[in-house]
């Protein structure tokens, strides 16, 4: 964990749950796993605050515990798990170009809310979607059931660990802690409910007849209501499953770039058989047979088995090696080398941030080196056909950013430096992690400047808001147009904008963190790839 | 010569070579006589015997040419007798000095009517001496377009201009088996050129004023400079 890093953890976590989580939050994270009385001595709150604390993280899921040898339980916060909540908003529009609205929400309500049941997630979703729709019409809760399960049986959300059923006759006090486990086999499986019933409108000032009505059936419900027939069954997203999907997408685009549509789609399609029988940590995805692949092309595509071979035969004859051939049954055996290609996609994003940074001559000194592994300072000159004192200038440039790294041969055992070999060469993974390093640091950047702008401008944010509300209840009491307008002229033009300008950077700043997080990902799936397993 | 004492003909050979007229050479069996050109036998007149060597030496170099430390070892002779021999050959315009494009400092001897070869020159991408980059800038851009149009090419003479347009991660290239005497095929392959895309747009971070920073390691909050008074994040939200 860099100062980076936590820093960047520290930010998340103000925004989005306060002052006193984040203090806990971040402590958690620099000092690793700590016992409850440790972490309110530390800290110097009170046990009251660090309980409720622990307990907002641990239903976000960003806080682990686990009962140690000795007795005591201890606290755990990864560091990693909290820099996903900066990727939140690009989990829910993946849902929602998957299962449209409906999947949407049902993501974004389990992201806001870390662990729900799925009667209760039902009924908010559909809360809220009735609320969109026109007057009279309500969402089915059986629709949103149905988008439910199917997020579960793509994996997309998953069952949380679950405390083991306690038998009445156990006479040994409980743990301090349970422990938690899912059985693998239950973990995307939904249970057997059988929800009727239809969103429900928040009650509006249009509908004061109703109002008594539906205000008596809301306490009835309340009160004679009994426990959800999945009380106990929690469900929270899944996140590696949504990190799968983002890098098969990075994987087809890059192919589409390079080739063409139709070669994308046969790669997409490969991706998609192998979703579920391949791990997301393998090296490359179960072998398929060409057959399959023809049998499983989406309907559109009316191409002829022999132009699908061709195709298979160009993609794995590329130099990018994405596609690889491992045997000749069944029409020809085909796989996809996952770390491969998530290599090839590390390094392009390296090649092009030296690109913007540096210029495209240094890129292809960069290039160069990527190829040739290592190189002295006249053959680099000579391959780039770039002027010596130019050249010599832009690998000093690289050297000292540490894009580029010195490898010393010598001569003679004295290591005289003019009887000595120096070559340049470029590591990409310590390369990729420095430039990992760097887009934590951005990211930070982003977060605080938004945070500054918002200050700035903050006596002008509550005079919009009072006078929004001022507006609001005149409007309901039925106040005259004239009114209105004199309430909405309390609002300079200069003012509004200042207004306008404010929403605007606010947004392009936004826009640009979810920029960063993409090559967030890219870097991070890169580096953890290279990782060897034990 | 059949009909000649050998020691007459010990005698005539001798004469001969001191005139000049035939050149001594050893080979596997024994001696060996070669009769001089008579444009050649004019030249060595009244160049003595060392002149003769060194001139020998450099003819040997062929095109490639020759440092005077390679002539000095050799002939085996002193150094100043090799620049004396060297500035008197000069002198006789027989043979000449060129610049080495590899150590600038050095400079390579060669017979007066021969053309320097393409590893001391540089070959086309030099013009005396100096690199020429803007030539090898618009081949470039030209090989390029016309790889775009151009489904397949392969040339031999402008390879490593191609090379550096992989480099650049405009084109790359694959090798394929060719049969001989096709047009461009060495060794039985042929090397193709094909113009590709890039496989990424322009990566996140440096869509953003922090990716490009120079000041970078110096900014955090509370400091000269930091996200909230930064001058390049104002400028880019104006936009």
């Amino acid at each position: 964990m860099t100062q980076a890093e936590i820093k960047l953890c520290s930010l998340l976590l103000q925004e989005h749950f306060g002052e006193i989580v984040e203090k806990i939050g971040t402590h958690l994270i620099k000092t690793g796993s700590q016992p409850l009385r440790v972490i309110a001595n530390d800290t110097g709150m009170s046990l009251d605050q660090v309980k409720k604390a622990l307990c907002v993280l641990i239903q976000h899921n960003l806080v682990t515990y686990q009962l140690q040898k000795r007795g005591f339980v201890e606290y755990e916060a990864p560091c990693s798990r909290v820099l996903r909540i900066l990727r939140y908003p690009r989990y829910i529009y993946t849902a929602k170009t998957l299962y449209s609205d409906m999947g949407e929400l049902i993501v974004e309500e389990l992201l806001l809310n870390g662990k729900m049941t799925m009667s209760a997630v039902v009924r908010k979703v559909a809360n809220r979607l009735t609320e969109t729709m026109e007057d009279g019409k309500t969402m089915d809760y059986g629709e949103v059931s149905n988008t439910f399960v199917r997020l579960a049986d793509t994996h997309f959300i998953q069952r949380c660990p679950m405390a083991p059923e306690t038998t009445e006759t156990s006479a040994a006090p409980p743990p301090p802690a349970p422990t938690l486990a899912v059985n693998e086999k239950d973990m995307y499986v939904v249970p057997n409910l059988n929800l009727i019933g239809k969103g429900k409108r928040r009650r509006s000032f249009d509908d004061e007849d109703n109002g008594e009505h539906e205000a008596k059936r809301q306490k009835q419900d309340a009160d004679g209501k009994e426990p959800p027939p999945d009380d106990g069954i929690y469900w929270q997203a899944n996140i590696d499953r949504f990190h799968q999907h983002f890098r098969d997408q990075a994987i087809v685009s890059a192919v589409a770039n390079r080739m063409d549509q139709t070669s994308s789609e046969i790669v997409r399609t490969m991706l998609r058989m192998s979703e579920i029988t391949t791990s997301s940590n393998a090296p490359y995805t179960q072998p398929l047979s060409s057959n399959e692949i023809f049998r499983s092309l989406p309907a559109g595509y009316n191409i002829v088995k022999q132009i699908l071979d061709q195709y298979l035969t160009l993609l794995a004859d590329d130099p990018l090696e994405f596609v690889g051939k491992s045997g000749d049954s069944g029409g020809g055996m085909y796989v996809i080398n996952l770390h491969k290609a998530l290599a090839t996609l590390a390094t392009a994003t390296l090649e092009s941030v030296v690109q913007e940074r540096f210029g495209s001559r240094c890129a292809r000194i960069f290039r160069l080196l990527l190829r040739k592994k290592h190189l002295e300072q006249k053959q680099v000159e000579d391959f780039a056909m770039i002027p010596a004192k130019e050249a010599k200038d832009m690998l000093y440039k690289m050297l000292s950013e540490n894009f580029v790294s010195l490898q010393e041969i010598p001569k003679t055992p004295d290591h005289a430096p003019s009887r000595t070999f120096y070559l340049y060469t470029v590591n990409t993974l310590s390369s990729a992690r420095m430039l990992l390093h760097r887009c934590y640091k951005s990211v930070a950047n982003l977060i605080e400047r938004r945070q500054y702008e918002t200050k700035e401008n903050k006596r002008l944010l509550e005079k919009s808001q009072r006078v929004e509300a001022i507006l609001a209840s005149m409007q309901a009491t039925g106040a005259e147009e004239v009114q209105l307008q004199e309430i909405e002229e309390m609002i300079t033009a200069p003012e509004r904008q200042q207004l306008e300008n404010l929403k605007r950077n606010v947004n392009k700043i936004d826009a640009s963190e979810n920029q960063v997080d993409e090559t967030i990902f890219v870097l991070e799936s890169y580096i953890e790839s290279t990782v060897k397993k034990p | 010569m059949p009909h000649m004492e050998p020691q007459q003909r010990a005698m005539a050979i001798n004469r001969l070579l001191s005139v000049g007229q035939l050149d001594l050479l050893r080979s596997n069996t024994g001696l060996l006589y070669r009769i001089k050109e008579s444009q050649n036998a004019g030249k060595m007149k009244g160049s003595d015997n060392q002149e003769k060597l060194v001139y020998q030496i450099i003819e040997d170099a062929a095109n490639k040419g020759i440092w005077s430390r390679d002539i000095r070892y050799k002939s085996n002779l002193p150094l100043t007798e090799i620049n004396k021999i060297l500035k008197n050959l000069e002198s006789k315009k027989l043979i000449k000095a060129v610049k080495s494009v590899a150590a600038s400092k050095k400079k390579v001897y060669m017979l007066y009517n021969l053309q320097p070869d393409r590893s001391v020159t540089g070959g086309a991408w030099y013009s005396d001496q100096d690199f020429e980059s803007e030539f090898v800038e618009v081949l470039n851009q030209q090989c390029c377009k016309f790889l775009q149009t151009k489904v397949e090419l392969s040339m031999e003479d402008i390879e490593t201009i191609l090379n550096t347009l992989i480099y650049d991660g405009k084109v790359e290239m694959t090798i394929i088996a060719a049969k001989e005497g096709t047009v461009g095929s060495v060794d039985g392959h042929m090397k193709l050129y094909r113009a590709v895309n890039p496989i990424i747009q322009p990566t996140g971070l440096i869509r953003t004023p922090c990716g490009l920073c120079p000041v970078f390691d110096d900014c955090h909050e509370g400091g000269e400079i930091s996200p909230s008074n930064c001058i390049y994040m104002a400028e880019w939200l104006e936009f």
